[in-house]
Formats: C-alpha cells, sequence, structure tokens
C-alpha cells in the first residue's frame, strides 16, 4: 500500500468535535425514532465497527493486510460461549474480561509468526492460521458443539439482569443497544489515540516507508507485533459483543469468507481514513441484509459492489467525500 | 422389568410389526382432518394475507431433501387458497429463505421476516443444526413456528424446554436411531461386528447415540468395529469407506442424507461394500424419491426418518395418501417426501387449529389461541395420525422403516411393500414427565427403563 | 496388505486433484506474483461444466465420446481465466499487490453465483463414467477403476507440466519471467502474453482437477471455496510458487488426510490444519518455498 503517498491530516480534537458531538447525539437518540430492528441492525454495524476499526490499525496504519481476522472475532466469540459453558459465567463484563484476554493470548502467537513476513506472505498466513482455529472449533464437537455451535443466553449488563418483562427483542434494542454503543465509543476514542500518538505515528512510517523508519531507529519487527496485538484485541471485543446478539456461536464466524467480509467493510469505508472502516462496517451491514433479502444472487451483487470498489473507488466511500469536499467548497466558494 | 426377556418377547413388547400392515392405531378421539368443506367462518375476519415465512434448503446436497418440503407447503396453500384462504378470507403467501445460508445468518432472517416482513408464522428448517439456534430466537421473537424438521431431541430437551410458540411436527430425532436399531434387531439380530459412519453435526451424533443404545438392549452381543465421522455436505467418502471394509463388519449404519448419500452410495457401490455387509440407514430413502437411482442395492434398510415414505399407506387403505401423493406429484411432477407430507400436514394443522380457534371465539384468533388448539390436537394426515404433545410441543407418529426394492412402477427404488416395518412411537420415546436427561430424554429412558435382552 | 495398497490409493487420489488445484495456484503466483482467491471457483467451475456436459448435455452419448468429453471443464477453465485476465486482472499490476486479493475476493462470490444462475442450486452429477469403468480385484477388495485415472491423470499432468516448463522453449520464458519481470521484459519478452498464458494454465489446471473428480463425487456449491482453503494448506507447506512444493504438499495432505481419516476420526480435519501450522512455524516459506 506504498505506491499512493497518504495524506492522514492531524486532527486535533477540536477540529473533530463540531460534527462529532451531533452525530453521538443522534447515536443516542435513535432508538426512540426507528424501530427495534433497525436498532439491532445498527447495533450489528457498530460493533463491526469496533472490530473493522481494530483491523485497519493493521490495514491502513501499518500497511498489512490481513486475511485471517475472523480468527480474533471467532476467539472472543467463542470465550464467551466456553466461559458460558464450563465456568457458567453470565455477566457481560466477565465475557469481555475474558474475550480480551483469550485474543491477546491468541494474537500474540499468532502475530509472533506473521509479523516476520509482510504483503502476500502476511495475507496467506493470516488466512490458514485462522482456519486452524476453524477446525478446532468444527471437530472437537464435545467442547465446541461443533456446527451446532454453543448457546449462550442473555448475559446481565453491569451486574443487572435484564428485565424488559422478559422481552429479548426489546432488551436487544434499548439495553444492550446502548451498551454496545458505550463500547463502541470508547474503543474508537482509544484507537483515536492510538494513531495519534508515537506510536502511531511510528506504525505509519513503517507502512510508508520501512528501511526509512530502521534507519530512525524505529524496531520494525516490534512495532508490528504490537499493532498486531491491539488490532486483534479489538476484533475479539467485537467478537464477544456479538455473541449476546446473535444468541449462539457457530465456526461460521471463524470461516475465512467471514475474514474477508471484515476486509470488504474496511475498503467499502475506506481503509485511508480514521473513520472509513466505521462507516463501511455499518454500510456493509445494511447492503448484506437487504442484499440477502432482495435476490438470491446476494454474492454476486456483494462482489460486484468490491470490484467496483477496487476498481474505481479505491478510497471507499469515506475517502471518496473527503476528496470530494474540498472541490465542493471551492466550487461553492467563488 | 422381572426375569430375563427374549428378544423376542421385548420386540413384540415394543408392539413391532413387519410385514404389509393395516395401519396404526390412534387413541381416536377428537381426530382432526384434512376437511374441506368449511363451515362459514365466525365474526369478523380481515382479509389481510397470513405471510408464512419458510426456511428450508434451496441451494446445495441438502436441497434434495429440503425443497420438497416447501413444495408441500405450497400445495397445501394453494388448495386452501383455493377456497378463499384462512376462515375463506386470508390467503396464505408464502415468502421463502435459504436455510443453506448458515445458521448466524438464518436467525438473522429470521428476526428479519418477523420485524421487517412482518410475518404471521414461521415453518421450515432442513437441519438439525438449525432448531436449536432458531428455536430460541422464534420464542424471543414471540413468533408461531412450526418447525417441519430439525427433528433434533436437543431443541426440547435444552434449547426450549418450555415452548410456547414453538411446534415441531415430524418425529423426533431419537426416533430414527431407534427405530433404526429394532428393525436390525428384528431382521439381522445376528450381527456382531457393527461400523458407523455418521456426518459430524447433531443429527449424526443422535442416531449414533440412540441405535447403540437401542442395541445394548437388543443385541448386547454386537460391538461398535469402526466409526467415520465425514463432514456435513461432503461428496467424497472414498477414505471412510476404506475404513469401513478394513474392519470387516457385518453390518455397517449410516445417517448419511441427501446428495450425500447419494454420492456414498455410489462410491460404495465401486467398493463393493454392499456385497460384503448389510447396511441400515436411518434416512437413504427420505429424500426426494427420484433422487435415488435403481443402481441402489435392494434389502438395504432404507430409513425414512422413521416418518413416511409416499407408498405407505398403500392403495386405497388410506385415502389421504392416496389423494396426497396424486395431487402432489400432479403440481410437481415427482413424488412427495416426509418433508412435504410433513409441510402439507403442518400447514392443515394450522388451519384446523385456526378454524378450531374462530368456532369458540369469533373472529381472528391470536397466537395464543392457535396455540392452544394445537396443543393436543389429532391430526390424520396423509402419513398417518399425527398427535402434538402439548407439554413439549412435539408431533408424534408411527415410526416407518423398510427395505429398499427396484418395482417396475416406479423408476427408482422404493420401501418394499411387503417388509414395512412399523413402530408405535409411544413406545420408542420418552414419555410426558420423564425427566430431561444427557444426551438426551430418550437416551436416559431406554438406558433405564428397558430390559437387557438375554438370548434370541 | 490390501487395505494399505487401497489407502495409498486413496491418499494418491486425493493429492492428484489437490496437486491439479494448488499446482495451478503455485504457478500462477511463481509468475505473476497474484494470488487468486477465486482459484477454487475455478475448479469448481470446471467440475460443473464437465458434470453439465457428461451428465446432462450428451448424457447418452456413447461412452467413447464422454471420455473425450471430461477435459471439457478443463479447456472452459482456461477460457475463463483467457477472459478474466486481461480484464479483471491486469489493472492491477501496478498497483498495490493486496488489490489483488481483494478483487479476487470479489471474483470469487461472483463466481459462485454465476455457477448458481447456469446450473441451478442442486449437486451436478456424472456418475456414467464412473460406474462404466467398474472395479478391479486388489486382494480381496475391489476398488473403483476411475480413481486409478485420476491418480494417472495426476501424474500425467505433473509429468507433462514439469516437461513443459523444464524442457520447451516457452518454460523458460515463463521461468525468466518469474524469476526477474524486468529484465524478461527488457530482453523482449512480451510479458503480458506470458501473463495471461501462465494464467490460463494455471485455471486449465484447476478446471481439469475439478472435470476429473467430478464422476466419482458431484459439483455443488461452496466446493470451490471449501478447495480454496486446502489448495493454500497445500502450498503453505509447499512453498507457494513453487510446483515441487505443491507436488509433495498435496501428497503430504492426502497422506495425512487418509491416516486422519482412519486412526483419529473425531479430528480428521484438524490435523490437515495441524500440520500447516508446525510447518509454519518450523520453515514459514514452505519446504520448497522462498519467502517474498
Amino acid at each position: 500500500m506504498s505506491t499512493v503517498p497518504l495524506v492522514l491530516h492531524a486532527r486535533s480534537p477540536a477540529r473533530v468535535l463540531p460534527w462529532v458531538v451531533p452525530l453521538v447525539v443522534v447515536l443516542f437518540l435513535l432508538p426512540h425514532a426507528i424501530d427495534p430492528y433497525q436498532t439491532i441492525l445498527l447495533a450489528y454495524g457498530l460493533l463491526m465497527g469496533i472490530g473493522a476499526l481494530g483491523f485497519n490499525l493493521l490495514l491502513g496504519y501499518t500497511g498489512l493486510l490481513s486475511f485471517g481476522h475472523s480468527a480474533y472475532f471467532g476467539v472472543g466469540a467463542y470465550a464467551v460461549a466456553l466461559m458460558f459453558k464450563y465456568l457458567h459465567v453470565q455477566s457481560m463484563e466477565l465475557y469481555l474480561a475474558g474475550a480480551i484476554l483469550a485474543s491477546v493470548v491468541v494474537s500474540a502467537i499468532f502475530g509472533f509468526v506473521c509479523v516476520r513476513y509482510t504483503r502476500i506472505f502476511f495475507g496467506i498466513l493470516t488466512l490458514a492460521l485462522s482456519q486452524v482455529l476453524w477446525s478446532l472449533a468444527f471437530k472437537f464437537y464435545p467442547i465446541t458443539g461443533g456446527t451446532d455451535g454453543l448457546r449462550v443466553p442473555t448475559p446481565t449488563l453491569l451486574g443487572l439482569a435484564r428485565d424488559n418483562k422478559g422481552d429479548k427483542i426489546l432488551f436487544l434494542a434499548s439495553n444492550y443497544y446502548y451498551y454496545v454503543l458505550g463500547f463502541f465509543l470508547a474503543c474508537v476514542v482509544i484507537m483515536w489515540i492510538v494513531v495519534n500518538s508515537p506510536f502511531g505515528k511510528a506504525l505509519q512510517a513503517i507502512r510508508d516507508n520501512e528501511t526509512r523508519a530502521e534507519f530512525i531507529g524505529i524496531h520494525i519487527r516490534r512495532y508490528r507485533f504490537v499493532a498486531f496485538l491491539v488490532s486483534g484485541v479489538f476484533t475479539g471485543i467485537a467478537g464477544a459483543l456479538w455473541v449476546p446478539l446473535n444468541g449462539l456461536t457457530t465456526p461460521d464466524i471463524l470461516y475465512w469468507p467471514f475474514s474477508g467480509e471484515i476486509v470488504f467493510m474496511t475498503v467499502l469505508g475506506g481503509f485511508r481514513t480514521f473513520t472509513g472502516p466505521i462507516v463501511g462496517a455499518v454500510v456493509f451491514n445494511y447492503l448484506k441484509t437487504s442484499a440477502v433479502g432482495f435476490t438470491v444472487y446476494w454474492q454476486a451483487l456483494l462482489g460486484s459492489i468490491l470490484v467496483f470498489l477496487v476498481l474505481v473507488l479505491p478510497t471507499g466511500i469515506v475517502g471518496a467525500i473527503t476528496q470530494l469536499l474540498p472541490a465542493v467548497r471551492k466550487r461553492f466558494s467563488r | 422389568m422381572p426375569g430375563p426377556v427374549t428378544r423376542r418377547d421385548l420386540l413384540a413388547k415394543l408392539g413391532v410389526t413387519a410385514a404389509a400392515t393395516f395401519g396404526a392405531s390412534a387413541a381416536g378421539f377428537g381426530v382432526a382432518g384434512i376437511a374441506h368443506a368449511q363451515d362459514k367462518a365466525k365474526g369478523n375476519i380481515p382479509d389481510k394475507p397470513f405471510r408464512i415465512g419458510h426456511m428450508t434448503f434451496f441451494t446445495g446436497p441438502g436441497a434434495v431433501l429440503g425443497e420438497p418440503m416447501y413444495k408441500g407447503n405450497l400445495l397445501a396453500a394453494d388448495e386452501i387458497n383455493s377456497h378463499g384462504g384462512l376462515l375463506g378470507k386470508r390467503k396464505i403467501e408464502v415468502l421463502k429463505a435459504d436455510e443453506a445460508a448458515g445458521t448466524d445468518a438464518n436467525v438473522k432472517e429470521m428476526r428479519r421476516l418477523k420485524l421487517s416482513e412482518k410475518i404471521d408464522m414461521f415453518m421450515g428448517i432442513t437441519s438439525s443444526g438449525n432448531t436449536p439456534a432458531l428455536g430460541p430466537a422464534a420464542e424471543e421473537l414471540k413468533l408461531l413456528t412450526i418447525f417441519i424438521d430439525g427433528c433434533t431431541d436437543f431443541l426440547f430437551d435444552k434449547a426450549v424446554p418450555n415452548p410456547r410458540y414453538v411446534f415441531r411436527v415430524t418425529n423426533i430425532q431419537s426416533a430414527d436411531g431407534s427405530t433404526c436399531a429394532v428393525a436390525v434387531a428384528q431382521t439381522w439380530p445376528d450381527v456382531k461386528k457393527v461400523a458407523h459412519i455418521h456426518p459430524d453435526y447433531a443429527y449424526g451424533r443422535n442416531c449414533y447415540d440412540h441405535f447403540s443404545i437401542v442395541t445394548k438392549k437388543l443385541i448386547p452381543g454386537a460391538q461398535n468395529v469402526s466409526e467415520a465421522w465425514p463432514k456435513l455436505f461432503s461428496t467424497d467418502f472414498t477414505p471412510h469407506i476404506t475404513k469401513t471394509l478394513a474392519a470387516k463388519p457385518d453390518l455397517l449404519v449410516t445417517s448419511v442424507w441427501g446428495g450425500d448419500y447419494v454420492a456414498f452410495y455410489k462410491q460404495a457401490l465401486q467398493h463393493g461394500l454392499f456385497d460384503k455387509m448389510k447396511v441400515a440407514t436411518t434416512l437413504a430413502l427420505g429424500v426426494a424419491p427420484h433422487a435415488i437411482g435403481k443402481d441402489h442395492p435392494e434389502n438395504v434398510l432404507a430409513g425414512v426418518h422413521a416418518n413416511y415414505h409416499f407408498s405407505y399407506p398403500p392403495g386405497n387403505r388410506w385415502p389421504l395418501n392416496k389423494s396426497f401423493v396424486e395431487k402432489y406429484k400432479a403440481k410437481f411432477n415427482e413424488y412427495p417426501n416426509f418433508q412435504a407430507e410433513g409441510a402439507y400436514t403442518a400447514t392443515y394443522i394450522l388451519k384446523t387449529a385456526v378454524e378450531k380457534a374462530n368456532k369458540l371465539s369469533g373472529g381472528w384468533p391470536d397466537d395464543d389461541a392457535i396455540i392452544s388448539q394445537i396443543e393436543g390436537m389429532m391430526f390424520a394426515g396423509p402419513g398417518g395420525y399425527v398427535y402434538i404433545r402439548p407439554d413439549n410441543h412435539q408431533g408424534y407418529k408411527d415410526a416407518i422403516t423398510g427395505f429398499s426394492k427396484n418395482t417396475p412402477e416406479y423408476p427408482f427404488p422404493i420401501l418394499d411393500p411387503a417388509r414395512i416395518i412399523t413402530i408405535p412411537i409411544r413406545n420408542i420415546t420418552a414419555p410426558p414427565g420423564w425427566p430431561k436427561g444427557e444426551p438426551t430424554s430418550t437416551y436416559t429412558w431406554i438406558d433405564q427403563t428397558w430390559p437387557t435382552v438375554k438370548h434370541a | 496388505m490390501d487395505t494399505f495398497v487401497i489407502h495409498v490409493f486413496n491418499a494418491l487420489l486425493y493429492a492428484s486433484v489437490l496437486f491439479l488445484i494448488a499446482g495451478g495456484l503455485s504457478l500462477i503466483y511463481g509468475v505473476m506474483r497474484i494470488v487468486n482467491l477465486a482459484h477454487g471457483n475455478l475448479y469448481a467451475f470446471g467440475a460443473y461444466v464437465t458434470a453439465w456436459a457428461v451428465g446432462q448435455w450428451l448424457a447418452g452419448a456413447p461412452t467413447v465420446v464422454l471420455y473425450l468429453l471430461l477435459p471439457i471443464g478443463a479447456v472452459a477453465a482456461a477460457i475463463l481465466g483467457a477472459v478474466l485476465e486481461p480484464t479483471l486482472l491486469r489493472p492491477f499490476y501496478r498497483r498495490a499487490e493486496e488489490y489483488q486479493l481483494l478483487v479476487t475476493f470479489g471474483l470469487l462470490m461472483i463466481l459462485e453465483d454465476l455457477m448458481r444462475f447456469f446450473w441451478g442450486p442442486y449437486p451436478l452429477t456424472a456418475t456414467t463414467l464412473f460406474e462404466k469403468m467398474g472395479s478391479v480385484k486388489i486382494g480381496d477388495s475391489i476398488y473403483p477403476r476411475y480413481n486409478l485415472l485420476v491418480v494417472l491423470v495426476g501424474g500425467l499432468a505433473a509429468a507433462a507440466l514439469w516437461g513443459f516448463i523444464y524442457r520447451t522453449r516457452f518454460g523458460v520464458v515463463l521461468r525468466a519471467t518469474s524469476q526477474d519481470m524486468r529484465r524478461a521484459a527488457a530482453m523482449g519478452v512480451n510479458v503480458n502474453r506470458v501473463y495471461i498464458e501462465a494464467f490460463t494454465i494455471g485455471c486449465f489446471m484447476a478446471g481439469l482437477g475439478g472435470a476429473i473428480v467430478v464422476p466419482g463425487q458431484s459439483a455443488v456449491l461452496g466446493m470451490g471455496v471449501d478447495a480454496l482453503v486446502l489448495a493454500f494448506v497445500v502450498v503453505v507447506i509447499g512453498g507457494l510458487g513453487s510446483l515441487q512444493g505443491a507436488l509433495v504438499g498435496a501428497l503430504i495432505v492426502g497422506i495425512v488426510r487418509e491416516i486422519g481419516v482412519s486412526t483419529f476420526p473425531e479430528v480428521e480435519l484438524a490435523v490437515l490444519y495441524l500440520i500447516a501450522v508446525i510447518v509454519l512455524l518450523v520453515r514459514p516459506a514452505g519446504l520448497f518455498g522462498r519467502a517474498a
């Protein structure tokens, strides 16, 4: 990803606030305006946003395309399911802690192997490793339930059991939505801090010119490894948040086409921007759901969109908008 | 149970009948049937269409088994609509969804169908991997649901132990393995070495477990000599076949189904497997009948998911079946399988429940009223009497299996009409009041209450 | 003893098909530095075309005709490849490598639905040849003759490919381009033509794999996605870009799978991936590969 120079302005919080704050307010008020189904969809989108954000730390900022991020999503999700199955845990907070721990361990192991390589090899290795996990989840029926998966009932949020008169849909559309939203905002802030920190700058330096970065003393492999870890943890959190929405954890989320979807949504939004992956995740979620309902050939539809994106709109939605904005502004300020 | 029991005694106690039987007996109270002359509905009925979301396999190897389910639903819906629809006013609209999308996607789709498309009812599901996920989702969504298959005991044992909105019409899965084992005990009681090939998921495991426990009771001398667990929807069984042959068993038990089974038997033929051992299946002839060719060997215990084969009850002995098969063939140019019969029956169960509820209270009945009418219903369908047990919302129908045979009348093998085996379902499944158990209630019930046979 | 021989043949059968797929993948990568994620679907495409031709289009034809018709899947896949390369892949050579993964992933999704569109959602079978060839006696057991044909085809393909790459002029040009594209171009090689030819050969191989496997099994939707992962395991073990690696990797995978099913039925799949992991840890570039 180093053939096209990337312009990523350092954004001070003050500049960003004017349009971030209204957006956040809107997100908070949305459940009152739209029906429960749409809210649940948005919740899916937001948590995939967390995952995509993590993924993009590797792609957009470090220049490494991982085709095996389903591994961390799955690790987070299975951590939750196994904690319920064996430890009878029901607290969402404990689930998240377990998921973070599990994804740290797995990302560390996988990262150690993968960061020795770049480009295509890196991609292939990540894919192969995610498939290892998939085959384990698939085959160890007594532990993971194989293709039947593991059921996880509604967790307690902040120690409070759900009380929407037993209506799970309402629960998902209100309490759980806000929970996800809270985590989403927290993760966005953390990632923002990470990419704007000296660490984040070093990653971008490595991405733009490895040799030069090494010359100024950046230890490439170590930085990449840490980026891999952070990336894996974010995606693991997304996986954990996903489980209560679905109620069931199956090996499908470890299968490699799911990694492809994560890449797809990031590219859709624009991997060269901070907000791109988030926008991409939310849009992709709606896109896929409506495509599936719209035509039986939804795979071809999504595939064509991806090809079109890569050919014509490689900077994604947000990238395209950002490029258009100065032109539009110039147009209107004769 | 006191004293040593012989196999013959136990089989007799189980009520196993072989040879061309004369239809199962029913407790026979308030039997509902597929009546067509409708009384005028009471009260004010809206004419909004009644939307059924139907999810089954429309693509992939599962489609050979699953797609007829949709056709059965459609046939019933068309017939009902030709009289104006449910209660003469509400026409049935069926929305399709493909089960092959994967469990997670299916859960999402069910939600979308209910919350976005506003379906009134959900029907379908072939795979046992999906009902344990969709059952709870349906309860959460308060969506009236009749699962046609996906018959795993796990659904009502664990996933939804106190169902309210969810029902299931075809026989519970444990019946498959049990029926197969009982039939083997009846026909080949001298087997000593048994090999297994089962798809690696809920259904395969369930068949293995129940075949094993029943065999433990009925043929205590039999032993497992080989196991293989191919992935569901594999097309290559060569290594599994080789492994089985190497163990030199007397009997192979397999629950492989659909397109997988077609690939399996063709490959097995070329390995000479059918000549070297007896073969017992739980679902070989359960697919759309034309899917199996006449090259399929005869005298294989050809299971039909313990539910239904279009050739039984035969001829005029059970007119409902005769007319169903004729209508289905006329409309779709093929013969129905148990999924088609199940969906057809389920749609009529819905209709009957709606009519009875309407008679009682007028107007369009709400879900609770419909549910209360389905519970405990004894319905006469094309395949026989189905009883919907009120405690677990599971449909019970006498189990049936048979042996594959080629006849000149049909271009595909059927069940040998002279050797059909039927078993009253209440004798091989856990009764109401039996506590839930591991791996299934039926398993613990058989384990704890059946005697072990001493010798033939 | 005969069981052992049969196990060997089973392993070779699996390896033959895998070699064709993985070999194609490796060849394409070796020459063009492209990893085609849709490669598995070219295998599936080959399977579908052959199944359709043998099972439906000319189903009643005499057996000889059916034999001749078998490779039609390979030819169709090659043609498809020849069409895809200049249109969908060439625009990306100048772009970053990762874009190829993206565009080929999109292609995978499109091809999947294309096959569904043409041939419908059900599995397609073409078992006539499989049945016609009957079985051969091996000791006390019998074994499908057709499986032996597949092994033969796999072996012949490996030999033909080796001969082609190391003994013909075109092979020299191919190797030159794969080693150093710029220098080859500087010496007058028409790189575009070499690329399209290499891609076509790779697709031909994948299609051939599908074509010969289909009479014994069937063409089903989703077979391409599953095949791609296995092909990846093979190239991870053998080394991306190396044909010997594809051959050795395919053999290893075939043997391991056979042993896995016989001795560890509970974990048959996982064993394969475990081997891949071990190789990844010990020699990440694969047994015969060179790291990018």
